[in-house]
Formats: C-alpha cells, sequence, structure tokens
C-alpha cells in the first residue's frame, strides 16, 4: 500500500474535526448527567468516570449505574447494556467496509470510539469522498479524539459537580427523565409508539418480579409486539 | 471501588466493545439476518420505555429520602409533565428542566 505523508493526513483529521463540531453541544448536558448521577448513587468521581471511560456509551452508562444501585444481578445489567449498544452492531456493519483493511490496533481502536456521531458523519462523508484509508482513518481519528475528549471532560467535571449538590435535588431522576427523552424521540410510527407502550406497560405489570424480570420481559416483549404490528399493518 | 464494582464495568464495557467492533473486526461480510435488523429499530423504543418504569414507578428519589414521604409520589407526575413537555418542545433540556422542576413543585406542594 502506497504510504501517505503525514501531513496530507492532517486536513483529513482537521475535517473530522470540523464535522464534528456541530454535533457537540448536544452531548455536553448528558455528558454532565452521565458524570453526575453515579455521585448521586454514592459512587466517587473515579467510579463514575470510569464508566466513561471503559464503555464509552452514555445511555448504557446511565443504564449500569441505575441498576447498579438498584443491586440488580449482573447478568441483568450485562444484557441491558447489550441491549441499548445493540445499534452499535449496525453502525458496526455499515462503516466496517470502509475500515476493514486497517491495522488490527486501529481496528479496536475505532470499535472502541465508534458513536451515533462519528458513525453519522462517517457514513455521510465516506460514500461522497474519494479517500484512501489512512485519510478515512484520520478523518474517523480526528472526529472521535474530540468527541471522546469531551466526553471524558464532561463526565470528570459533572463528577465534581455532583459531589457539591445536596442529595435532596434528587439529580438521579435526571436518568429515567433523560431516557424519556430519547425514547419518545424514537416513537416515529405507528408501530414504534405500540413498541414503547408495551414495553412499558409489561414493565410495570412485572415491577415486583425478582432480578429486574419485568424490565427485561418489557424489552423483549415490546420488540416482537412492534415487529408483529408492522408486518401485520404493511 | 468495590471488586464487583470495577468487574461489574469491565463486563459491560467488554459487551459494549464486542458490539461495536462486531463487524469492524470481522474481516468476512456477511449481512445481518433481516429478522436481526427488523427488531433493532424497535430496541429503543421498548428497551428505554421498560427500562424507565421502574424508576418512576418505584423507590425515592433524594428529596423524599432527605425530608419523608408525602401522599402522591412525585416522580409519576414529573415524568408525566416531561413528556408533554418533550411533545411540545422537541427538545431534551426543556424537557429535563421541566420534569425536575415539577418533581420539586408536587413535593414541596404536599408538604
Amino acid at each position: 500500500m502506497q504510504k501517505t505523508s503525514p501531513t496530507h493526513l492532517r486536513p483529513r483529521a482537521l475535517q473530522g474535526m470540523h464535522a464534528m463540531l456541530p454535533l457537540l453541544p448536544g452531548i455536553i448536558p448528558f455528558g454532565l448527567i452521565a458524570g453526575f448521577t453515579p455521585i448521586s448513587f454514592g459512587y466517587t468521581w473515579l467510579d463514575s468516570w470510569m464508566g466513561s471511560l471503559l464503555m464509552f456509551a452514555g445511555a448504557s452508562q446511565l443504564a449500569a449505574y441505575q441498576l447498579m444501585n438498584e443491586g440488580a444481578s449482573i447478568w441483568v445489567i450485562l444484557l441491558t447494556v447489550a441491549a441499548i449498544n445493540l445499534r452499535y452492531v449496525l453502525y458496526s456493519a455499515s462503516i466496517a467496509p470502509h475500515l476493514a483493511d486497517a491495522n488490527r490496533t486501529t481496528r479496536l481502536l475505532a470499535g472502541y470510539g465508534l458513536t451515533d456521531q462519528i458513525y453519522a458523519v462517517c457514513h455521510r462523508d465516506y460514500l461522497t469522498h474519494d479517500w484512501n484509508l489512512e485519510e478515512r482513518v484520520a478523518y474517523y481519528t480526528g472526529g472521535t479524539v474530540l468527541l471522546w475528549g469531551l466526553w471524558q471532560a464532561c463526565t470528570i467535571v459533572g463528577a465534581f459537580v455532583g459531589q457539591i449538590i445536596p442529595v435532596f435535588w434528587s439529580l438521579e431522576f435526571m436518568i429515567p427523565l433523560t431516557f424519556l427523552a430519547l425514547a419518545l424521540n424514537t416513537l416515529k410510527t405507528r408501530s414504534h409508539q405500540v413498541a414503547a407502550m408495551t414495553g412499558a406497560t409489561v414493565s410495570f405489570i412485572g415491577l415486583d418480579l425478582p432480578y429486574n424480570l419485568g424490565l427485561i420481559f418489557g424489552g423483549l416483549v415490546g420488540i416482537i409486539v412492534g415487529v408483529l404490528h408492522k408486518r401485520l399493518s404493511e | 471501588m468495590s471488586e464487583e464494582f470495577i468487574v461489574t464495568v469491565a463486563l459491560a464495557g467488554l459487551v459494549t466493545l464486542g458490539l461495536k467492533s462486531a463487524f469492524i473486526e470481522g474481516q468476512h461480510y456477511f449481512t445481518l439476518p433481516k429478522w436481526f435488523v427488523e427488531a433493532l429499530e424497535f430496541v429503543p423504543s421498548a428497551v428505554l420505555c421498560a427500562l424507565i418504569v421502574p424508576s418512576i414507578f418505584k423507590g425515592d428519589v433524594g428529596l423524599i429520602a432527605t425530608f419523608g414521604p408525602v401522599g402522591i409520589d412525585p416522580k409519576p407526575i414529573a415524568a408525566l409533565i416531561a413528556a408533554i413537555t418533550f411533545f411540545t418542545t422537541k427538545k431534551t433540556i426543556p424537557t429535563l428542566t421541566a420534569g425536575m422542576a415539577s418533581l420539586y413543585l408536587v413535593y414541596w406542594v404536599q408538604l
């Protein structure tokens, strides 16, 4: 493979950062929430940061801390994290042809750094530009490093802010409220609404089941009912 | 940081990395089964809604843990007002603000 000089790659990295800029304001409040809600459950700032560092996936971080606080079993936590992050499989499949020839370390880092935001910009720009592999990696790296840095910073700042805010402010309630906004934003069709209503109803009926089974059943039944509704209405 | 905590977060990180890397790592492309893609579309709606329910209808928020219980749990009402706010504004920050404000308000009026 022809080596590309680093000077040639710098504009691509900058282009990646530039493409990421408009998406950054949206993650700041979410990053702060991800940082301070674990604190309201009694975790330290380091505990709170661990989630951002090891998982680097906002919604599943919030869910993991909430479930840990409720004393859920590790299987329930991992299953929920997997369910929330399942969308990455789709992103991964879509972005893979553009990055698959990179070396193992690069691929692993790209996997770790995969987010809704970088997927969105890469999906848009890879197809419309005739870039070689190094240029694509540089673009991906530029955007991801910027987003990663901001996310880590927001989590840490959020965690320290959380330490000064008294418990009675009930900041942990921002987790369900954040999920509520995320969930309502997905209700694009009647089938999605049916899936959401079913998920919530089953989860409500199963509130007192052990091992958070109500929430697991709610998710599963909601998905199945959503698929069936879509198939029947087509 | 307890051992159980770090193991849980590390495993959650591994699961996340596994899903994110699923295809970037796999050199051989295979198409996702149709049922999987179809189901994936409904995962956020169903899972997030199922996840919200226990934190709205169970447990006590810091407010109640600190100042004691009131007649009507303010959480479901606050969530409803947040939902209405989201439907009218389509924005996350007003939704969070309205939800938190109603939580405090509904608690305070019952004191």
